[in-house]
């Protein structure tokens, strides 16, 4: 984050509440950081199911990640069914510690 | 494999569950006055944390994922990993700002926030049609346990099932039963974790942490049965899955029953951080259910004893205490597995009975049907309702129309099409009106009942929007619906945006 003036946290009289078009100052960077999660959930997700299709060798999805074992479970299983969900707290809590932070700094603004 | 015949260990276990609740029940009834505003302060985030996994805990968790494990393998996953993530969708975009509006049912958030009488009906109606589903899922669980534990057919077992679930309801609801969440979570997940402990041990897995110890387990069945449990797509394409899983994560973002838990915490902050260990709460129980599949399949590919696809899916639904079983771990483990399924499944129908109820007695009966009606009045018709309600679930619960999880999913259909679009735009969106509202919610029905009603006749309805996964689709279509229709419309009352600006958008 630059350090830009940011104007004191009161909207203006004219201030629409859009999720493209946040307000300076909290709502900007909270909004940004919701896009960042949104991007690490998304493609962590979904993003990961579209490269088994395009990494597949047959129709019922073998591949390269299939073939390979970590902790004992194949690749794709142990990534989808384990990891993800520790992917998911993880983005929690950044996103937490973040939310915090900047509420804090907003806060003494006023 | 026999099963039949009355089975000590889970009788006894339910019994004292059933008392135990009562003595609770009795203790706490002289000092309930203020209840929840002084505990939700001194329980902290973990707390929080708890209360929402053990809100969340129901027969889908707890005997649904393993059973659709235990049939489709990998597609399984959509639900594990829809059933989490979609709490990181709640708390990005929802948690903190859903606060703010100090309402507490959707019916009133939605009236609060679009200002319109009808579409606050519309909401109440949804809500109902959501609990309802919900509950034929919960009640099908209820039945598979008690015809297990008393050697009953379904339909027998689904009335008993009915008749202890309903006294439960009535004396918790006549104690006015605090229920300790945390204890109930507690109690649930040591329900469900030590069992699996024990099987692993019984059948020479690594016991400790089963959780990541099934893995040998699936190998040992990919060597000798061939992937169907792991390859990606052996049950259900990518389009399927991914479809599933999007629709999970939007319907667990728009579940009435689990976006009313952010109405009342302390503040915003409690808010999100008591969703970092819901998580985490509920992720141990997903990390473990799948385990259980591969161990009842082990034992099946072991002992030889393969059933046919009619056989397994008859019982997929109580893998669970079939593993168990087959494992030959004690039955007091197994009945600690069955009375954990039946709690789980016997708190949700309460908690979802009582929130359709309250939707059809304070959103319809009193806002636009009877406004001169007085408390006893309204009381009344909300137990009439919970009646009426309990016996449509029986009925449709008596022929299931599937397995738990995919009745469940179509609950989380609904929800991801009409409540998530609208709890989005509503608070992200301040030109959003009661117009919007009122078209993208008609829409998203029309969406998930299509894919329900019209999938067999209609190919292409069928291919786009199978009925567990309609939202997919659904929800960004009844976005683009809401926002259309808004913009052709005037804008909503100006205090309500100012509202929004100033108030929900705030540090």
């Amino acid at each position: 984050m630059s350090e830009e003036k940011i104007p004191p946290d009161e909207p203006g009289a004219d201030y629409r509440v859009n999720f493209f078009r946040p307000r300076p100052g909290f709502m900007r960077k909270e909004v940004l950081c919701i896009w960042l999660m949104l991007a690490g959930w998304g493609v962590l997700t979904f993003g990961f199911q579209a490269y088994l299709v395009l990494s597949q060798r047959n129709p019922v999805g073998e591949g390269v990640l299939t073939d390979k074992i970590l902790f004992g479970f194949p690749f794709h299983f142990w990534f989808t069914g384990q990891f993800l969900i520790v992917w998911f707290i993880f983005l929690a809590l950044i996103f937490n510690v973040f939310i915090d932070r900047l509420t804090e700094k907003h806060r003494k603004r006023k | 494999m026999s099963s039949s015949g009355l089975k000590f260990a889970p009788i006894f276990l339910l019994f004292a569950f059933l008392v135990f609740s009562l003595v609770i029940g009795l203790a706490s009834r002289a000092r309930r006055g203020d209840y929840y505003p002084t505990s939700a302060r001194s329980i902290g985030r973990m707390g929080i944390g708890a209360a929402i996994a053990s809100n969340w805990m129901s027969a889908a968790s707890f005997l649904g994922i393993a059973g659709i494990f235990y049939l489709q393998g990998y597609f399984a996953m959509a639900y594990v990993i829809g059933w989490t993530g979609g709490y990181v969708l709640l708390l990005i975009l929802m948690a903190s700002q859903i606060r703010r509006f100090g309402k507490y049912t959707a019916p009133e958030f939605v009236e609060a926030r679009y200002d319109s009488p009808v579409a606050r009906l519309l909401s109440a109606v949804i809500a109902i049609l959501i609990s309802l589903i919900y509950c034929v899922a919960q009640y099908k669980g209820i039945a598979l346990v008690f015809a297990w534990i008393f050697g009953l057919d379904y339909t027998s077992a689904l009335l008993l099932g009915t008749a202890v679930a309903i006294s439960y309801m009535v004396l918790s609801g006549a104690l006015g039963v605090a229920r300790n969440q945390q204890l109930h979570y507690l109690a649930l997940i040591l329900c469900f974790l030590v069992p699996l402990m024990f099987v692993a041990k019984a059948l020479g897995y690594s016991w400790a942490v089963p959780q990541l110890g099934y893995g040998a387990a699936l190998q040992e069945l990919a060597k000798s049965n061939g992937s169907s449990l792991i390859a990606p797509w052996a049950h259900g394409s990518a389009y399927q899955w991914i479809a599933l899983c999007f629709t999970l994560m939007v319907g667990t973002a728009g579940l009435p029953h689990v976006l009313s838990r952010f109405y009342t915490v302390p503040n915003m902050r409690d808010a999100r951080w008591s969703v970092a260990w819901g998580i985490l709460f509920i992720g141990l129980l997903y990390w473990s259910a799948p385990a259980y599949a591969a161990f009842a399949k082990i034992w099946q590919w072991r002992s030889g004893a393969s059933l046919d696809p009619a056989a397994s899916r008859q019982i997929a639904d109580i893998i669970v205490i079939k593993a168990g079983e087959w494992a030959g771990i004690s039955p007091w483990l197994i009945g600690a597995l069955a009375v954990g399924a039946i709690i789980a499944a016997f708190s949700t129908v309460t908690g979802l009975l009582i929130t359709g109820a309250g939707a059809f007695s304070y959103d319809i009966y009193y806002r636009l049907l009877n406004p001169g009606a007085t408390e006893k009045n309204r009381m009344a018709v909300a137990k009439a309702a919970t009646l009426v309600l309990a016996v449509v679930v029986v009925i449709v619960a008596a022929n299931p129309p599937g397995l738990i999880a995919q009745i469940t999913a179509v609950a989380f259909a609904l929800a991801g099409n009409t409540l998530f679009p609208v709890f989005l735009l509503g608070i992200w969106w301040d030109r959003a009106n009661k117009f919007g509202a009122i078209a993208g919610m008609i829409v998203g029905l029309a969406f998930t009942f299509a894919g329900l009603l019209l999938g067999d006749a209609v190919p292409l309805v069928g291919a786009l929007l199978p009925p567990t996964s309609s939202a997919l689709v659904g929800a960004p279509v009844v976005i683009a619906v809401m926002i259309v229709t808004s913009l052709l419309t005037p804008p909503p009352p100006e205090k309500i945006r100012r509202f929004l600006a100033e108030e929900v958008h705030h540090p």
